[in-house]
């Protein structure tokens, strides 16, 4: 399994670029994703309607028409303390504290999607730099003559992700914020520390693939370097499915931040977010099913959408019909 | 009794759900199945004690911590321990107490510090089994005093030896390992006990009365107190028949009890049942008491159903919910101002509290609560006032300051405190909420000037206002571990509270407890938010509920009808 990487440092003769040559062509190949996506009904509902939550999130605040945090004490709450149900002032009804229910699934819609795209960011950058270090670095040898070491990075870095993988991440995640206390970028950064080893090991697997075959060849025999036959004509190959985990991998981090959000170790209270409105309003669920239902269904929806276009994307990017 | 929490925790809630669906399937079998039984074929009632009726159960999030009375401190344990041991003294259907395993109530010297009592002849300790142990006899009294005191019981000494019970003359030196019996307790013949104190004290018959000085057998409670807790042998009523950790614990009745019998057959407690699958249980009438409050979010829809209104109590506790502010902050921060901190208890607005409560309990403006000895109405030192709130920032010269807050992570809690972070905005301070686990906020808020805020409540020990002042006001518990939060220490006030304790005369000792109340309101250690109210819902076949102002529930009381 382990390769020796040829040691170069050597440029093409005559100054031409290999890429010239043998890279894909990016240009044609966006247009065919394109015209395929067009087609796409799917990709079409997907598309707005993620762009639809991401503008609302967005402009939360001019969108919203009262402060999500502030609880309205006269009106916001019936004489008996509970919420008061939806109305030309509260469009969508008040919270149990007496907070305007819409502008709190305004500003959790900002929650919950900068985490799901901030924690995917890091996800994808973790698990692509880790998935491609792994498959192109096999082992490196360090040293000559009796001080050799042979340094298994492909064995390493894999392993490795097998032992994040298995680890209970909901519980690892609680206890890791639960010692440092709850913060938006802590959650993030959390989540996508533990998201990054499927697209670790979906990238090392494809690459290990394309390691093998001709062009790759090619390009070493032209001199060129690991980094980059890597940079310039493997990653291409990879992007699509890069792009792919990274659309689905949104959704499971939305899920995730409400999921601890729901047990009390995602964003500090009064901050809305739709895994804490959830939580807030659990016994609510018999009396006032709206309190449940509605940033139940902002989550489905926001997991759907991420889904349908993730899934469209892939079936239209991926022109050698790789699974 | 202790801070204590409203013990409705998110994270518990998520794992109990699993749980739920094994036990709901278990809780439909069981006892209704038993209760069928016993009305649909009549042959079975001649099996049934001549106090007739069924098991009464009732359910309960957390779990019971220990059986053993030296150990268990909340309000799950006192009542399941209350069903196996008694007391030298008790409370009957008030606060007043009476006579238990003491024929009457004890002679007190003049002096009072010596304390008499005879005992009952003819008390047996029982086995889990039924069988008969043997009689009680004034030596398991005074073991059972000294075992409390002991530091050597495993895995740790009882919370509450150093704070109550080192009153007992050579108490203290038991619990520093110097003695093994204290001097002051003395055991005359088997029927009778003498106690002495070290000072004049009126609540030591209630320290008396608390479930740890239950009276327990000199030859089988050992130092283990984890293998007395699974096999708990006292007089009581009620033998623990099983119990399963995170289940359920199920007593039966004591054969052999030598006092009345109970109104029902048993007590099943049930445990690992979030408060929203319990209401759900009750309705259905395969649970007999909720152990919870009524989740915020079901009890407006509850009480308006007319066919619940027999059916759900509210029961005001001897218990007071605050906001403790750190009074001597390390960096002489802002809340060291007495101007501040009065300022902070004109800022929050506690009727809005209440409402998010549901009007379950009683604005508090002192530390007194409205049931306990010594309540003062006319204590009133600070109105919801922004305006003259905002004055008193500006005198003290405090432009507004970000500070934390700590509290528990259940609902009620949460609320309030995010109530609060509104109403302290207002006055330009800003209040980042921390929520800790309700065992590890203790850790946080008892590390001196961790916490410069707490939301946190104190329950009664016994109803006495020394409760009020000496675990959480004093100068000796403003130390690490102490439950004086708040670090507050006026040598002052101290001696008075020293004053007041050891008086006799009961109106003059109330009156100087009111006066050291106004004291310690005007340098405003805590903003007092509410008195708590609890509330529960029974079922349709339990009979004769009725909640114990100290107890809560008094489970052998209670019967089963159909």
């Amino acid at each position: 399994m382990a390769r020796d990487v040829v040691p170069t440092t050597a440029t093409l003769p005559f100054g031409a670029d290999p890429e010239d040559e043998v890279g894909v062509d990016l240009a044609s190949a966006s247009s065919r994703v394109w015209r395929q996506l067009r087609g796409d009904p799917s990709f079409w509902i997907g598309a707005v309607v993620v762009g639809a939550l991401i503008m609302l999130a967005a402009g939360a605040n001019v969108l919203a028409p009262y402060d999500p945090n502030f609880a309205i004490r006269g009106a916001g709450l019936t004489a008996t303390g509970d919420p008061v149900g939806p109305s030309a002032e509260f469009w969508l009804g008040t919270d149990r504290l007496g907070r305007d229910y819409w502008s709190r699934l305004l500003h959790g819609a900002r929650t919950s999607l900068t985490v799901g795209i901030g924690a995917n960011l890091v996800a994808t950058l973790v698990g692509t730099l880790i998935g491609s270090v792994a498959a192109f670095a096999g082992t490196i040898v360090l040293g000559r003559g009796r001080t050799r070491i042979a340094l298994p990075v492909e064995t390493l870095l894999m392993r490795f992700t097998d032992v994040v993988l298995s680890l209970p991440a909901l519980l690892l995640a609680i206890a890791l914020v639960a010692i440092s206390g709850p913060n938006l970028f802590l959650v993030t950064v959390v989540i996508g520390g533990l998201l990054w080893t499927a697209t670790a090991r979906v990238v090392y697997g494809r690459m290990r693939l394309l390691r093998e075959l001709e062009f790759v060849a090619a390009a070493r025999a032209l001199g060129a370097s690991s980094f980059r036959i890597l940079w310039r004509h493997v990653l291409p190959h990879v992007v699509s499915l890069i792009v792919v985990y990274a659309t689905l991998g949104i959704a499971a981090a939305v899920l995730f931040e409400a999921g601890l959000s729901f047990l009390g170790v995602g964003v500090p209270p009064p901050a809305a977010s739709w895994g804490v409105m959830i939580s807030e309003h659990a016994s609510y669920y018999r009396t006032d099913p709206r309190l449940l239902v509605l940033p139940g269904a902002a989550i489905m929806l926001t997991v759907l959408a991420f889904n349908l276009l993730g899934d469209s994307l892939r079936d239209a990017i991926d022109p050698h019909g790789w699974r | 009794m202790r801070p204590s929490p409203r013990r409705i925790t998110v994270p518990a809630l998520l794992a109990l759900i699993l749980l739920l669906a094994a036990c709901g399937a278990q809780d439909a079998a069981s006892p209704s199945a038993a209760a069928s039984e016993a009305s649909g074929d009549g042959g079975t009632d001649e099996s049934q004690p001549a106090s007739g009726g069924g098991t009464v159960s009732i359910g309960f999030e957390g779990d019971i911590a220990s059986l053993d009375p030296s150990q268990g401190y909340d309000y799950i344990s006192w009542p399941a321990e209350r069903l196996i041991f008694e007391t030298l003294v008790t409370y009957g259907g008030s606060t007043e107490l009476v006579p238990q395993l003491s024929t009457e109530m004890p002679t007190v010297s003049d002096d009072g510090l010596t304390y008499t009592f005879a005992l009952h002849e003819g008390v047996s300790f029982v086995m889990p089994d039924g069988t008969v142990h043997r009689e009680m006899t004034a030596d398991d009294v005074v073991f059972s005093l000294n075992r409390l005191l002991s530091p050597n019981l495993t895995p740790a000494p009882s919370p509450v030896a150093g704070a109550f019970y080192t009153l007992i003359e050579g108490g203290q030196a038991v619990v520093d390992g110097e003695a093994d019996e204290a001097t002051g307790l003395v055991a005359v013949d088997d029927y009778t006990v003498e106690i002495t104190i070290t000072n004049p004290d009126l609540t030591f018959l209630n320290i008396l009365a608390m479930p740890f000085a239950s009276v327990v057998p000199a030859d089988l409670a050992t130092d283990d107190t984890e293998a007395f807790s699974e096999t708990p042998v006292g007089t009581g009523p009620y033998l623990l028949e099983s119990r399963t950790i995170g289940e359920s614990a199920t007593f039966v009745l004591n054969p052999h009890y030598w006092g009345d019998p109970p109104a029902n057959a048993g007590v099943e407690f049930r445990v690992g049942i979030d408060a929203n699958t319990a209401v759900q249980q009750v309705e259905a009438n395969q649970l007999d008491i909720m152990g919870d409050p009524i989740p915020s979010g079901m009890v407006t829809s509850l009480r308006d159903n007319p066919d619940y209104d027999d059916r759900i109590f509210v029961f005001q506790q001897v218990a007071v919910t605050y906001l403790s502010m750190d009074t001597t902050p390390p960096d002489d921060g802002p809340l060291g101002n007495v101007l501040v901190r009065q300022a902070m208890n004109h800022a929050i607005d506690k009727d809005n509290i209440l409402q998010l409560l549901r009007g379950r309990g009683t604005v508090a403006h002192c530390i007194f609560p409205t049931e306990l000895p010594g309540f003062n109405p006319d204590c009133m030192p600070y109105d919801y006032d922004p305006d003259r709130a905002q004055e008193l920032m500006d005198e003290a010269g405090v432009d507004g300051f970000s500070t934390t807050l700590y509290t528990d992570p259940s609902e009620d809690s949460s609320a309030i405190a995010q109530a609060i972070q509104q109403d302290l905005a207002v006055i330009g301070i800003e209040i980042e909420i921390v929520t800790q686990e309700f065992d590890v906020l203790l850790g946080t808020i008892t590390t001196p000037h961790e916490a410069p805020l707490v939301l946190i409540g104190w329950f009664q020990d016994f109803p006495d206002p020394s409760d009020f002042y000496d675990p959480i006001l004093s100068c000796a518990t403003a130390v690490e571990g102490g439950a004086n939060v708040s670090w507050y220490c006026n040598e002052d006030n101290d001696a008075l509270a020293a004053e007041a304790k050891g008086l006799q005369d009961v109106d003059q000792r109330l009156a100087m407890y009111q006066e050291l109340e106004q004291r310690v309101m005007e340098d405003a250690p805590w903003v007092p938010i509410y008195f708590p109210a609890t509330d529960t819902f029974i079922s349709d076949r339990l009979t004769n509920f009725d909640p114990h102002p100290v107890w809560f529930v008094d489970l052998a009381k209670y019967g089963v009808s159909g």
